[in-house]
């Protein structure tokens, strides 16, 4: 820009050019800088290892170590980048909103001032992620070993992290430059924290109607990333099995046909109903044991008579298996099959006929087949998409931010 | 009878609702509201603009701001109920709706209560206005068409004060042709500066011409609303009006990028960084407004040439927060005169200040002056400081409450002009009576015209 001095005559001194939009960047960088000394902005990243204490303290056993775990721990981690985020940047701009005008009428450019605004806002965001991850590492969060973009997986999350906290630090800013005062911007920020939480859809199942405004929160990116880089999928579903455990005394009753019980002991493979197959249900007689069943009922003299054959066998035991067996291949025997037979019996000792580890594996398998997101499934494509989304909507309200600002003079009546 | 599509779009248009007795109500409301609108000297064909009429009503209340919110909130209910037409969804059962649907229903029950809360301040005001019983409150809020309608009609309900007729103006008094552009100044040929605001054009300031020599201190005068921080703005560039600002020659306002950086302002707030040191603050104004090519040991030579001019060396390393009124104001006039602007405003920089501070900073801006700038301040307490000054500007509202120059000349001019000893005798005379002046700003107004015309 050039322009014309004016001297005590009014004549044409010199042309000289002042400040340009880049040069105007360091110019507020350093006041930004000089603000985080002395306005106690500093207290953010105190506030931020806090923070993230808390929250690795009470999501580290189960992060990363489950499908539920993880989606709540994903979760938590998310909150934490949108919360620093957010309160990086909410009063940033109203605080000062006078400020900012008079500075726009002396020469100060819009875009440079919210350029400087991105770059400090991303150092902050910088420092309170890896603080954040920092600390989650001394609590004992596990984190899976091989990344996907760079060497450790740690740093990928560290990545998503980051950006989910700088896209929410720059939300915020635009909601600040909306605001005319810090009361008012405080006002807006649960609003902002809650729609992030409820339609990030990590906390609650979402209808189909909410897909658009699930879509704009970045939330639902956070937790797309960490959950595809975590490795969603192919975590074990544990509470299904956790509740089935919990109720291993409950006592079922009802009943069930002799066909059921009959296919139920086909299953040679496993060890109870293997045990059960030996049990002997009609003994083996021998003519000792025929002469004493005889006595007993009163009829004398069979003892004797048949003691010279007295240790011969005369009718062969029968085991359950064997009965199952017949059973099984005997077309006459359909309408026994279908004969009711009532049981009582507790829900440990039906997973014992079919095996702890069996029915574990079943109920994982197919809960986990379920509870399959595509989204989540970890690849770079996936995890980069979510990235880009995030940078881009951070580019979006760096925009919003500037446009809101450049008619900050039309609030000046 | 079975409304067709088209039908009920026009009936939302014009009536925001397309039931019956919705329709009837609002036809009931338009026919009261006419005469009392005219009552209140606003033409009662407003009532038959849709969202205007909510507009209109409220200014009759004298409630103008809650008349832009409830205007703005019919209109967005009309253009929900358009959606929701043209959706052709409006549900019986709320489990059948569609969840955009229900996002839409939401909006439209908070508009509504927003809109029944500011039609009661309306109706309040109204009340208010027509000194009528406050139990009227009931009647507005029940049934609103039923008190329109009886105030409307009947000659016993009338306005204890009118709505001013928006296009009416007095006959204008012409305050003086343009003047010639003065090549070594200031030469201010203000026509008209107005704003727009919602329905209605209002006019702030008129006929301003007047040019400043350089090395002049100018006081500028005039009572709350007379349009001195209008004027500043204008003449600095920062609100354009309808008018011709030449600096030195230059037209300001077409080559306002290029001039900015000669004009300083320093406003009635001290709008600083209160948690950055004095030399921070002074040294970041010099990066902003001083030329790129200024060496850092020149800018930091010209910072510790303002601190000391100002007497801020000693509060050199302080926080700005932490310094006593006084110090703060002249830090604000410091960072714009670390720019060595030609032009000077100052709006009230001695507001908080005792006499003795008072008189010293206006001792800087004598100073500042005496260097061959031009000073331009707004003070509410001139006698005290008026031997520094050069000129005064008074600037007054006229019938139409539109600021006016009253006179521009020297400070003894001035005095023998309004025939009165002190700058604050002659802000009362040309003050409106209601806020306990003369209401002499016509008169005054009048005659500044024929003088500058002989």
């Amino acid at each position: 820009m050039t322009e014309t001095t004016m001297n005590g005559a009014g004549r044409k001194q010199r042309h000289f050019r002042h400040h340009s939009r880049g040069s105007q960047v360091s110019i507020f960088l350093g006041k930004f800088f000089r603000m985080f000394l002395y306005q106690n902005e500093w207290k953010v990243l105190p506030m931020a290892a806090v923070i993230a204490g808390l929250v690795a303290m009470v999501v580290q056993p189960m992060l990363f170590q489950s499908m539920e775990g993880t989606l709540m721990g994903t979760l938590a981690l998310v909150c934490v980048g949108i919360w620093n985020g957010c309160f990086n940047s909410i009063q940033a701009i109203c605080r000062e909103r006078d400020v900012v005008k008079r500075e726009h009428r002396s020469g100060m450019h819009i875009s440079s001032y919210v350029m400087a605004h991105l770059i400090y806002q991303a150092i902050l965001c910088l420092l309170q992620t890896v603080l954040t991850m920092y600390i989650c590492r001394l609590v004992g969060v596990e984190f899976p070993k091989q990344g996907l973009f760079t060497p450790w997986m740690i740093m990928d999350i560290g990545i998503t992290m980051f950006l989910v906290s700088f896209a929410s630090d720059i939300l915020a800013l635009w909601v600040s430059s909306l605001a005319h005062s810090t009361t008012a911007a405080m006002t807006v920020m649960p609003f902002l924290l809650i729609f992030q939480l409820v339609f990030s859809g990590g906390m609650l199942t979402l209808p189909e109607w909410s897909e658009p405004l699930s879509s704009l929160t970045v939330s639902r990116y956070g937790i797309m990333a960490l959950s595809a880089q975590a490795d969603y999928n192919n975590q074990p579903l544990v509470s299904v099995w956790n509740a089935v455990v919990g109720m291993r005394d409950r006592k079922v009753s009802g009943t069930f046909t002799i066909g059921q019980a009959v296919d139920l002991l086909q299953n040679k493979d496993n060890p109870t109903i293997r045990e059960l197959r030996k049990l002997e249900i009609v003994k083996g007689l021998t003519a000792n044991d025929l002469a004493e069943l005889a006595e007993s009922e009163g009829v004398q003299g069979a003892g004797p008579l048949l003691a010279p054959i007295g240790e011969q066998e005369l009718t062969v035991s029968v085991s359950l298996g064997e009965a199952a067996d017949y059973l099984a291949s005997n077309p006459d025997s359909q309408e026994l099959c279908e004969e009711p037979i009532p049981y009582s019996t507790t829900v440990g000792q039906i997973i014992d006929l079919v095996g702890w580890e069996k029915t574990r594996a079943v109920l994982q398998d197919t809960m986990g087949e379920n509870s399959f997101v595509q989204e989540y499934v970890q690849s770079r494509t996936n995890i980069a998409s979510c990235w880009v989304t995030l940078l881009f909507y951070t580019l979006i309200y760096a925009a919003l931010t500037t446009i809101t600002l450049e008619f900050i003079d039309k609030d000046k009546r | 009878m079975e409304r067709t599509n088209e039908m009920k779009f026009v009936l939302i248009a014009l009536f925001g609702s397309t039931g019956r007795f919705s329709i009837l109500f609002t036809v009931l409301f338009i026919i009261g509201l006419w005469p009392l609108l005219k009552k209140s000297g606003v033409p009662g064909w407003w009532a038959l603009i849709p969202c205007a009429r909510e507009y209109m009503f409220a200014r009759c209340a004298g409630r103008e701001p809650e008349g832009r919110v409830t205007s703005v909130t019919s209109f967005v209910l009309c253009l929900l109920a358009f959606v929701m037409q043209f959706v052709s969804v409006r549900p019986a059962w709320i489990e059948n709706v569609s969840g955009a649907v229900l996002s839409l229903l939401i909006l439209e029950l908070a508009l509504q209560i927003i809109l029944f809360i500011y039609r009661i301040r309306v109706y309040s005001g109204l009340i208010e206005v027509y000194g009528t019983r406050r139990r009227w409150i009931w009647p507005w809020i029940l049934c609103h068409w039923f008190p329109a309608l009886i105030w409307g009609f009947s000659k016993k309900y009338q306005p204890t004060w009118k709505v001013e007729d928006m296009h009416r103006e007095l006959a204008a008094i012409a305050s003086g042709s343009s003047v010639e552009v003065l090549r070594d100044g200031l030469t201010v040929n203000l026509r008209v500066r107005a704003v727009r605001e919602f329905f209605q054009k209002k006019i702030l300031l008129r006929d301003v011409h007047l040019s400043i020599p350089l090395g002049h201190m100018v006081l500028l005068l005039g009572g709350s609303g007379a349009g001195k921080t209008v004027f500043l703005n204008a003449v600095s560039g920062y609100e354009k009006a309808d008018a011709s600002v030449m600096l030195g020659g230059e037209d300001l306002y077409r080559h306002y990028k290029k001039l900015q950086y000669q004009v300083g302002y320093a406003p009635q707030h001290d709008t600083m960084r209160g948690k950055d040191t004095v030399y921070g603050t002074l040294l970041d104004a010099a990066k902003l407004r001083l030329p790129k090519d200024t060496y850092a040991a020149d800018r930091k030579a010209r910072v510790d040439k303002v601190m000391d001019i100002f007497g801020l060396t000693p509060s050199r390393t302080h926080m700005v927060e932490k310094l006593s009124g006084g110090q703060r104001k002249r830090v604000s006039i410091a960072m714009e005169f670390v720019s060595n602007p030609s032009l000077f405003f100052l709006d009230e920089p001695d507001s908080g200040l005792d006499g003795i501070m008072a008189r010293e900073l206006m001792g800087q801006l004598r100073h500042i002056a005496d260097q061959g700038k031009i000073v331009l301040v707004i003070t509410h307490t001139p006698d005290r400081v008026i031997d520094l000054f050069d000129d005064v500007i008074v600037l007054a509202k006229d019938g139409n409450r539109v600021g006016r120059l009253a006179y521009y000349g020297s400070v003894d001019g001035a005095r023998s002009f309004f025939g009165r000893e002190s700058m604050e005798e002659i802000v009362e005379c040309v003050n409106p009576v209601e806020v306990g002046g003369k209401g002499l700003a016509e008169e005054f107004i009048a005659k500044y015209a024929e003088v500058r015309h002989d």
